[in-house]
């Protein structure tokens, strides 16, 4: 390993180091006493990686024989990924320490999560790929049964693991069917490989399978089947972790594998991925509609967001990468106001899922159901949120990639879509005056959902800049 | 408390079937509510605000008329997103200026007029919010000149709409009304995006100044006519056009001043206003032409024939306004100087009659309790200048000359006998709609207050000032432009027509009298024809009941739509999302069989030369333990013998290898197979039977898939092995063997040479599992006993 090679994996080195050392720490010292404190020196610590990623800036680097790659899209994605990650820990402390549940792995666990997410952005090889992909999903694994007592959230986990062991193992079949056939695991190798124009049918096998297999981890339609029983059986923090960081990773590695490996043959893919975004947006609109549960909403919800962001991956351009991920960006923003929300939902000091107990909200807490009204017309694209410049976004890419039926389709999807976040205004502000849900969270939750719903309205004068970044992420990735 | 709320909005009269009527008790009970003694509780700052705001607007867009009249267009322009091509840019031409100059004056007076309407209010802050909100944005609609911009003001209209309409939350209609008003139009407005976006990548610019320039490129382009019907679709469920036209009625459920103020001035005609601006990029084809003929007759017709049938002030209110949008879009339908002349003409005058009689409906309501047409009569003494703004507005409606009225219908006229369409169609509607307007006029707008007799609810009272300066100011206006209807030529007829037609010389000039011609004989026939109907109305309404009342109409078919919808969504939900696990694999190997052989057949020419002529016995056998073993596993009952025979399939792969001279891959398969059996077995057999009585077989159904998937995976290898394989590894591996490994075995070498550090971290891997799973068993295991 020479020092240029550590010097692309440094950030992912340096979360490691702490990740350890907390871990030992958390062992021979006060156990789960010491559960707060971990999640803020947790949270801290990738807030300023993050920080620290996004002013390292510089060309693009290859390390390890490139099997590893620290370019525009990679720090894009990551710094997405922490700061998120980082917020949604901060937003669990309060919550999971008044019910118990914060256990000192948490923090630690979610720091292992993201460094095998960090992995997946950057990965350059099909081994990387799989190295963070697995690294991620053990540690969402145990996250998603934290709740040992609870049998909901122990067969969320089970489920879960279940299901994404079935899919690594088609991901790995497809792995080494290309492997067979391309002679070589590096992207930049398989790429050579592959040529233009029609991919050889060995590696097109190979392709639907690591399609599908990474279609399973963000969650899209028709491999979705786990998204909403985990969300709900998952401990409502995790829940909200789960709609926002591995989304990212697992979208972002979806974009390097289609664009570093397979970017000769975007016609072969291109079918695949804007059949399995028109099912997600469809399903997620239709599917929502008869939910009670919130999270279960929000679990309909992320896989039709992922179908839209998926548009611009089957784009196939850099135009289409570039929005994708502003898209990405504005969900996850989105959905840690909401989370924040659906955090601070709670009776009697329980915590309550039910949409219906949003029953008139807006009476008597006019400031936070109008935060919530803000991000659910953001959620369901209606302008002039912000959400909706992102889903324009997509369409754009996707008109300009002459997919106009799947644009099409989108927008209907979209207006099916709006009806159940509609229907969550609806209530807030016309209901029936009967539930009362209690004023309860944390000021921490409380300056989140602010400051989401804040940015949905004020970042629609220029998106915050961010316009500019994801052109240049996007162009590292598609040449 | 809740403070008493002076509208007490009827149910919508509205519905399939006859029309019902509130009943006599409902009535008592929201008169009760309406004669509680008025709060004096001033609304404060969010009562004069909003005004003084809407006026200061309408002063400054007053400063635009001169150098617009000129035919100057002021231009701003502001980037915005500009790599999505949206910029906030705003044009003011005559066509926006006339609108600007609308919403703001005519919600100067509604403003005015809702601080007293709602006095007291302990919402009212909300309300004013809301209001001024709308405003604002219906101004950003017309002023826009970016299709982007000009679409996101377009839902923050529709937004503001929905919490407008909803105001009085505590009512289940209210709350139907809005969601409602909010799901049509915001879909149309979807539709009309995906419209424009095609558009702006068409023309190459999503600045309308620029698109309407070229026109001639959007008519000749592939996509003229999914862009035409996407946008018809946004601008047709905006201003209600049949068939989408059921929400306007039912959004009467808001207040008074909200439907004065967006459902008959200004909201709806955002659609009219869209076509209107569109015009010179779209119009002038066939298919436009015919579309927008018929469905500006249909809603004329239509529209006017239901307003008879009504029996509330604002139902009947809300129906004359879906005719004038009907008549509108009719005059857009075509671009003959006639027709744009009738169209700026008419709009003017609508707004300025139907703002008039709907404040004039929100004082009677408010000065009697009640709205209901049967009941009300000889307000006159007690109202005397609300009667005086009723009955101007009601002639400039009834299109009596001298009213402007009068000129808008003979300009109407005038454009439909030269209509490019069918001037006999075009004609015959007008004839039909504007007869019936003049009936219906005096119905609504005269009988209540000269009518003898009637018994109102409460005790009538004038209305005060700030309620009364918007219908006498808006009717007086009306009065006005028809005296000196020069005016209304040089500052919108003119300036619209430059617009639209590139032209200023091209509109009509305004008369009161231009002698007698076709347009006034017509003009006599309608009123003619409109006395008659007056005094047949009670037999027309009969009439009416039995036809039109039985007409199928989606607002009926809406809640069924709904609970459709509702409906799929737990069906698909109980299908895929049952909450087993076994289900979701189904779903999974499904979809990768489907996605394979889909795959399959459309990539590969499947040529599969299955040649069995070179098997010797050896391989029959292995090939048959397989098979067997396969078999066993799927039809055994005996978890134990399952995994017994699962085993046996390993081992055929194992004999496999031997047979094709791989002993030692054969070793590796049989030690990890055993490995396997032993920890699956342990597993297994710890665990409860799920379902001891067997009642649920899945087999058959799991047998079915399991060959389904096996049968695409086999082609799919067999596919694969047709193609030459790439033998660079092969090679490699068989020239450096043994110069570099000193090993004749190739695969020995790959495993302790090549790839030792990977063999390495297998057996770590396998022995690291053994033990945790050894260890989880054990833990386990004591809990059992303790």
């Amino acid at each position: 390993m020479t020092s240029a090679d550590f010097q692309t994996i440094l950030p992912e080195f340096l979360l490691a180091l702490y990740a350890l050392a907390a871990l030992l720490f958390g062992v021979y010292g006060g156990k789960d006493k010491l559960g707060p404190v971990l999640v803020w020196v947790t949270s801290a610590v990738l807030a300023v990686i993050g920080v620290w990623i996004s002013l390292r800036g510089g060309e693009a680097q290859t390390g390890f024989h490139g099997m590893f790659l620290n370019d525009g899209f990679a720090r894009f994605a990551k710094v997405m990924i922490l700061f998120s990650a980082a917020a949604v820990l901060l937003m669990s402390e309060g919550y999971m320490a008044r019910r118990n549940l914060l256990r000192f792995e948490y923090p630690i666990l979610v720091a292992l999560g993201v460094i095998g997410m960090m992995v997946m952005v950057s990965a350059g090889d099909l081994m990387t790929l799989y190295m963070g992909l697995e690294l991620q999903s053990l540690s969402l694994y145990v996250v998603a049964a934290l709740r040992r007592d609870s049998i909901k959230s122990t067969e969320a986990g089970l489920k879960y693991f279940v299901l994404g062991a079935l899919s690594s193992g088609l991901l790995l079949y497809g792995c080494s069917l290309t492997y067979g056939f391309a002679g070589t695991t590096l992207f930049s190798g398989i790429i050579t490989a592959v040529g233009e124009g029609q991919a050889p049918l060995g590696l097109l096998f190979g392709l639907v399978f690591i399609a599908s297999g990474l279609a399973f981890k963000v969650s899209a339609a028709p491999f979705h089947m786990w998204t909403p029983d985990v969300y709900e059986g998952s401990p409502t923090p995790v829940t909200a972790f789960f709609s926002t960081a591995p989304k990212v990773a697992a979208l972002g590695l979806f974009a390097r594998v289609m664009h570093d490996a397979f970017g000769g043959v975007v016609g072969d893919w291109q079918q695949v991925v804007s059949a399995i975004a028109i099912a997600s947006m469809f399903l997620g609109a239709v599917a929502a509609i008869g939910q009670n549960n919130i999270k279960r909403l929000m679990a309909y919800s992320s896989i039709s967001h992922m179908g839209y962001a998926l548009i611009g991956l089957a784009a196939g351009t850099a135009l289409g990468v570039q929005s994708m991920l502003i898209y990405m960006a504005v969900y996850v923003t989105m959905n840690v106001g909401t989370f924040a929300f659906i955090l601070s939902m709670e009776k009697d000091g329980q915590p309550v899922v039910e949409i219906s107990s949003l029953n008139m909200y807006a009476k008597r807490e006019p400031l936070r159901a109008l935060a919530l009204l803000v991000l659910m017309f953001s959620l369901a694209g209606v302008p002039p949120m912000l959400g909706f410049f992102a889903k324009l976004g997509v369409w754009q890419a996707g008109i300009d990639a002459d997919l106009y039926w799947l644009v099409g389709l989108s927008a209907v999807a979209s207006a099916i879509g709006a009806y159940y976040y509609l229907r969550i205004v609806f209530l807030m502000y016309f209901g029936k005056d009967d539930d009362a849900l209690e004023a309860g969270g944390s000021p921490v939750l409380w300056g989140f959902l602010m400051v989401s719903a804040a940015a949905m309205v004020l970042g629609v004068v220029n998106l915050f800049g961010i316009e500019g970044a994801a052109a240049a992420a996007a162009a590292t990735l598609v040449n | 408390m809740r403070a008493p709320r002076p509208a007490a909005p009827l149910t919508p009269a509205v519905r399939s079937g006859p029309a019902p009527t509130a009943t006599p008790t409902q009535r008592a009970e929201e008169t009760a509510i309406a004669t509680d003694p008025k709060s004096d509780r001033r609304n404060g700052i969010a009562g004069w605000a909003p005004v003084l705001l809407s006026a200061t607007l309408f002063a400054w867009f007053c400063t635009f008329l001169p150098a617009v009249a000129e035919g100057e267009v002021l231009l701003w322009q502001l980037d915005w997103v500009p790599s999505l091509s949206v910029s906030l840019s705003f044009l003011v031409d005559g066509l926006s200026l006339t609108f600007l100059l609308l919403i703001s004056g005519i919600g100067t007076l509604v403003m005015l007029y809702s601080d007293s309407y709602l006095r007291g209010d302990p919402q009212y802050a909300r309300f004013a919010l809301y209001l001024t909100s709308f405003m604002l944005s219906m101004l950003g609609l017309v002023a826009a000149d970016n299709l982007i911009a000009l679409f996101v003001f377009w839902e923050l209209t529709t937004i503001t709409s929905y919490l407008l309409i909803g105001f009085h939350n505590d009512e289940a209609d209210s709350r139907r009304s809005a969601l409602q008003a909010l799901l049509v139009t915001g879909t149309g407005a979807l539709a009309m995006m995906a419209g424009m976006i095609l558009m702006g990548v068409a023309a190459g610019t999503f600045e309308i100044s620029e698109i309407v320039a070229q026109g001639d490129v959007l008519r000749e382009h592939p996509w003229y006519l999914a862009i035409m019907i996407l946008i018809l679709a946004g601008a047709f469920t905006k201003s209600a056009q049949v068939p989408f036209h059921f929400w306007l009625p039912n959004a009467m459920a808001a207040p008074t001043p909200v439907s004065a103020f967006l459902h008959s001035a200004t909201m709806v005609k955002g659609g009219v206003y869209l076509l209107a601006r569109l015009h010179p990029a779209l119009s002038g084809t066939e298919v436009w032409l015919w579309t927008l003929t018929i469905a500006g007759a249909a809603t004329a017709v239509f529209a006017s024939l239901q307003a008879m049938r009504q029996t509330d002030m604002k139902q009947v209110l809300a129906y004359t306004t879906l005719m004038a949008l009907g008549t509108l879009t009719l005059f857009l339908a075509s671009g003959s100087a006639y027709a744009i002349t009738a169209f700026v003409v008419f709009l003017v005058t609508h707004s300025f009659y139907k703002a008039s009689l709907f404040l004039m409906a929100g004082c009677v309501d408010h000065g009697t309790g009640t709205r209901d047409l049967r009941v009300l009569g000889g307000l006159a003494r007690a109202m005397p200048l609300t009667a005086l703004a009723a009955a101007i507005a009601a002639l400039s409606m009834a299109g009596l000359p001298p009213f402007i009225g009068f000129i808008a219908k003979e300009l109407g006229y005038g454009g439909s006998i030269e209509a490019a369409s069918s001037p006999l169609l075009v004609t015959g509607a007008a004839l039909i709609a504007n007869a019936l307007m003049f009936t219906v006029a005096a119905v609504v707008a005269l009988n209540p207050f000269w009518r003898r007799g009637g018994e109102t609810p409460s005790k009538p009272h004038e209305a005060d000032w700030q309620m009364l300066a918007g219908p006498l100011i808006l009717a007086a206006l009306g009065l006005a432009a028809g005296i000196f209807p020069h005016v209304l030529e040089h500052y919108a007829a003119a300036p619209i027509a430059q617009s639209l037609l590139g032209d200023a010389e091209k509109a009509k000039e305004l008369h009161l009298w231009a002698g007698v011609n076709t347009p006034f004989l017509l003009s006599l026939a309608t009123f003619a024809l409109g006395l008659v109907l007056y005094f047949a109305r009670g037999a027309l309404r009969r009439a009416l009941e039995s036809t039109v009342g039985r007409l199928p109409d989606l607002d009926a078919r809406w809640d069924d739509v709904i609970d459709g919808l509702k409906g799929f969504a737990a069906w698909q939900t109980r299908l895929l999302q049952t909450g087993k696990l076994r289900r979701y694999l189904v779903v999974i190997f499904a979809t990768y069989a489907g996605v394979m052989a889909v795959t399959l057949a459309m990539k590969a020419a499947v040529v599969v030369e299955l040649d069995f002529s070179d098997l010797i016995l050896k391989q029959w056998m292995v090939v048959g333990l397989i098979v067997t073993g396969a078999a066993i596993v799927t039809v055994t009952r005996s978890r134990l013998a399952a995994i017994a025979a699962l085993g046996t399939v390993g081992i055929g792969v194992a004999l496999t290898f031997i047979v094709y001279s791989a002993p030692d891959v054969a070793i590796t398969q049989l030690l990890i197979e055993t490995l396997n059996v032993v920890l699956v077995s342990v597993a297994l057999l710890r665990m409860p039977l799920l379902d001891p009585a067997g009642t649920h077989d899945h087999r058959p159904k799991d047998a079915v898939l399991a060959l389904a998937v096996g049968g695409v995976v086999a082609t799919l290898l067999l596919c694969v092995l047709a193609v030459p394989m790439d033998m660079r590894l092969t090679q490699f591996f068989e020239e450096a063997s043994y110069p570099d490994a000193h090993g004749r075995n190739i695969v020995n070498v790959i495993l302790v040479d090549f790839r030792a550090i990977d063999t390495f971290g297998e057996i770590t891997v396998v022995v690291i599992a053994a033990l945790s799973a050894y260890a989880l068993l054990r833990t386990t295991g004591r809990r059992d006993r303790a």
